[in-house]
């Protein structure tokens, strides 16, 4: 290593002199406040209404809502039509998938964009499997904390744009995992940035220990089922096409994994869980992501 | 109201009697067809379909299920499914894998010992193009990570006909249709209008019958590395697969691994392999086993 990490103080100091700082868009906020009532006092309308405020995300909502990743195999021409055939989850789920493409910088200076977000969405999708599968988390909550796991590396793309360019360099040429080229270069990694900014937004406190430990859940005095699973997820993507854009060179053995052992102790089957299987449909995830994501990008 | 610019053809969703005839193949041979494969599953029964003349998948699965001829019907389809599947470099993530994590990691692991010697066994070898495969992955490396390191290769296959062809080393188009022009000008020399793996490739592998069902005979083949069993075992019954299984974990030094076809899985089958993730495939190694000694089949 030539040069010394920034370590985590010139990081307070860059989040605390930028004005840049990823917010959650405008639009989101009000719809997710709306969406979190009772089902029974929702108004179809309404929720087609706060979606339509802003066109690029009501665009991007519709080409999601028409993925068989959400379960739909008619074509969706309107937001209306979206809403009402996805139901109020989904439609939740896909406008923060899409708010969390819109806080992505729209240039590639390291980690393509377009990657990171095809990995935070596909963790999501595996995320809600799991938690359907093994009967772990509530299945929505589940998918925000897969999309939401690596927020860090947003803030990092956009805070320290050079020096994390350095360590996904780093972590690229070597085939090792980004947060372990990220504590070697940087001094701390995308779970220290991203609980600065899961912290200032707000988020919940089970949210915030995801995005803090998703890499070291055994750290966490009193795991939660979400850190666990997110944990696993994330794993999973990574050996997958669903990863950075790198593969890492190794070999991960599930039964000796800290975090897998946690997520057992609070799922009885997932020992017995076919994880071979679901590996295999990875494949069909990573398709319809890549596709996904082409249609996208591409409006 | 927006809508947006281009909205992509959506899929058609899959008919419920193919996804159960997914789930049965998956059940009954371990092969699995995520949904963006179950296209060439479709294709697979429908060829089966056109020759016993049926018109609906539903009439076919009765066949698989509850028909006099089920078993026959559900070879005669994993037939057709690995049909074809026979071809040099036919898993390419696999191969990386291998070469570029699990080797490494075994000469890390045998670096002590006094002998240095790699062994790798294709069990269910066919006509032979993956033992080839893995001799030319493996002389690629000759100079540089094997370097002072013997590797032998032991091929077996049950039948005689695909043995000699193996032996005989002469290829058609199909099967050398994943070769990138420098492996097929590295290894290969013109036969006819065929191609011959050239003698370098064709070193240090030993071609044999093999039962995979004999006791006796399994039990020779010892101190492997590696196995490859790739679409051989979703032909045998729960009870001989176990049986087979069980041979491999004796077969296997402790860090060995098990590679199995694309998509194939043991669950259900053995608890005497963990499966791994490698980048981009999956293998098997051994599990622990508790001090009480081994498992019983």
């Amino acid at each position: 290593m030539t040069t010394a990490p920034v370590g985590k103080q010139v990081l307070l100091q860059r989040l605390d002199g930028l004005r840049q700082i990823p917010t959650i868009p405008a639009v989101l906020a009000p719809l997710l406040r709306y969406l979190d009532q009772p089902v029974e006092q929702l108004d179809v309308q309404k929720v087609t209404d706060l979606l339509a405020q802003d066109k690029s995300l009501a665009a991007q909502c519709l080409q999601m809502a028409n993925s068989p990743l959400f379960g739909r195999w008619q074509k969706v021409e309107s937001l209306r039509g979206a809403v009402v055939s996805l139901g109020f989850h989904h439609v939740s789920d896909i406008a923060m998938s899409c708010g969390v493409l819109k806080m992505l910088p729209g240039h590639k200076t390291s980690l393509d964009p377009a990657i990171f977000w095809e990995h935070s969405l596909g963790c999501a999708l595996v995320c809600r499997h799991l938690a359907r599968k093994i009967n772990l988390a509530d299945p929505g909550k589940a998918y925000l904390a897969g999309l939401l796991h690596d927020l860090g590396i947003i803030v990092n793309l956009w805070v320290l744009p050079q020096e994390f360019r350095t360590a996904y360099e780093m972590a690229r040429a070597e085939e090792i995992p980004l947060h372990e080229a990220e504590q070697d270069s940087l001094g701390f990694t995308h779970c220290d940035s991203g609980r600065l900014l899961a912290e200032s937004w707000g988020l919940a406190p089970d949210l915030v220990e995801v995005v803090s430990y998703h890499h070291s859940p055994e750290k966490l005095s009193q795991t939660t089922d979400l850190v666990a699973l997110v944990h696993v997820a994330d794993l999973l993507c990574r050996m997958s096409g669903l990863n950075y854009g790198y593969a890492e060179a190794r070999q991960v053995n599930l039964f000796e994994d800290a975090g897998f052992d946690l997520l057992a102790k609070s799922s009885m089957s997932a020992r017995d869980f076919d994880w071979a299987r679901l590996t295999f449909e990875l494949d069909s995830y990573l398709d319809e992501v890549h596709s996904l994501v082409r249609a996208i990008y591409r409006t | 109201m927006t809508s947006a610019p281009s909205l992509q053809p959506v899929p058609e969703r899959p008919a419920p009697d193919l996804v159960r005839i997914r789930d049965l193949i998956y059940s009954a041979a371990g092969i699995f067809h995520p949904d963006n494969k179950l296209r060439l599953l479709q294709d697979r029964c429908d060829r089966r379909m056109r020759e016993l003349k049926m018109q609906t998948l539903r009439e076919y699965l009765e066949r698989l299920t509850i028909g006099p001829v089920r078993q026959t019907e559900l070879i005669a389809l994993l037939n057709d499914i690995v049909i074809g599947e026979t071809c040099f470099f036919r898993n390419q993530q696999q191969l990386d894998a291998l070469c570029h994590v699990v080797i490494p990691n075994i000469l890390q692991i045998k670096s002590q010992l006094p002998q240095r010697r790699l062994r790798i066994w294709s069990a269910g070898c066919s006509t032979g193009e993956e033992p080839y495969t893995l001799r030319m992955l493996l002389l690629d490396e000759a100079h540089g990570l094997l370097k002072d390191w013997s590797v032998e290769i032991l091929a077996t296959d049950l039948n005689e006909r695909s043995l000699s062809h193996a032996k005989e080393a002469v290829y058609g188009n199909y099967s050398t249709r994943n070769l990138t022009p420098e492996y097929r000008s590295k290894y290969f020399l013109p036969h006819g209008d065929q191609f011959r793996v050239n003698p370098a490739a064709r070193s240090n592998i030993s071609f044999s019958r093999l039962n995979l069902s004999d006791d006796a005979r399994m039990t020779f083949m010892k101190s492997m590395d590696a196995i490859f069993c790739c679409n051989v075992l979703i032909y045998f019954d729960l009870v001989s697969k176990r049986r087979v299984i069980e041979h491999f974990f004796n077969n296997l030094l402790p860090h060995g691994h098990l590679f199995l076809g694309r998509s194939e899985s043991l669950y259900g089958v053995s608890e005497d392999f963990r499966l791994v993730h490698l980048p981009g495939a999956t293998a098997y190694v051994k599990a622990e086993r508790s001090p009480a000694g081994s498992k019983t089949i």
